[in-house]
């Protein structure tokens, strides 16, 4: 694990859309979008959180970690990326594409 | 209304063309003064130098009451200029940008060509995304 806050990752296999990073984030800066689905296999039917959008917004994020600690399924992680910049404000807002791609570095 | 300390002056050690005027709000104009310290900027020495572009780091929070000091240093500048935010508060309001007080980020105020990400950004994430919204295409 990272110790240089450079961003922040997301396996998404490992997200159960909780909401735990939202509750947690100081700045409000995580956005979560998700549905729940019925599930029948098993012993008996299940409703389960399926993600369908996830989004931190880096102008806003403070790197200081409360939800890579507080993510109880390690979803979130400390990535490598650099060069946090951009040209305009909504380009430092990263989706589920640019996050996943963080995780694996 | 408030009077700003001067804006001190630097160039990017990478890429000297690139003027820097550091807007000392608050706490990650520190940050800014490390990537000083590093080497990353280095202190102008000639004030009436040419430059390619003059690049106005904004590093702070910024209160409805400080807006006007920090609009009027902006103007004061000569073109060519470029206003680039400095961490979370100049970018967005940071952690404070559901208070009252607080400017959501200083694109309300001005026209700014560039953020970069960080509470602060290290001296490292600073230079790099300085270059990377002001070096050479």
């Amino acid at each position: 694990m990272s110790v240089l806050r450079r961003s922040i990752g997301l396996v998404e296999q490992e997200c159960t859309s909780c909401l735990i990073c939202v509750r947690e984030c100081p700045c409000q800066c995580i956005d979560i979008e998700r549905h729940t689905e019925q599930v029948s296999e098993g012993r008996r039917p299940r409703t389960v959180h399926v993600l369908d959008a996830f989004a931190i917004d880096f102008a806003l994020c403070m790197f200081c970690g409360i939800c890579v600690d507080a993510c109880p399924t390690d979803a979130l992680l400390w990535s490598e990326t650099t060069g946090l910049a951009a040209q305009q404000r909504d380009q430092l807002v990263s989706g589920r594409a640019d996050l996943a791609l963080r995780a694996g570095d | 209304m408030l009077q700003l300390p001067a804006a001190t002056a630097h160039r990017v050690a990478a890429d000297p063309s690139v003027r820097v005027l550091v807007d000392e709000l608050a706490c990650c104009a520190l940050e800014v003064g490390s990537a000083v310290t590093t080497g990353l900027l280095i202190p102008e020495l000639d004030a009436h130098g040419t430059a390619r572009i003059t690049a106005v780091l904004m590093s702070g929070t910024v209160t409805h009451a400080l807006a006007p000091s920090v609009l009027a240093q902006w103007q004061s500048v000569p073109e060519p200029k470029i206003a680039i935010a400095v961490g979370a508060c100049a970018s967005s309001g940071g952690p404070y940008w559901d208070a009252p007080t607080v400017v959501t980020g200083i694109a309300d105020l001005l026209p700014t060509g560039g953020f970069i990400a960080g509470c602060p950004p290290s001296p490292s994430a600073l230079i790099e995304g300085l270059l990377a919204i002001v070096g050479p295409r």
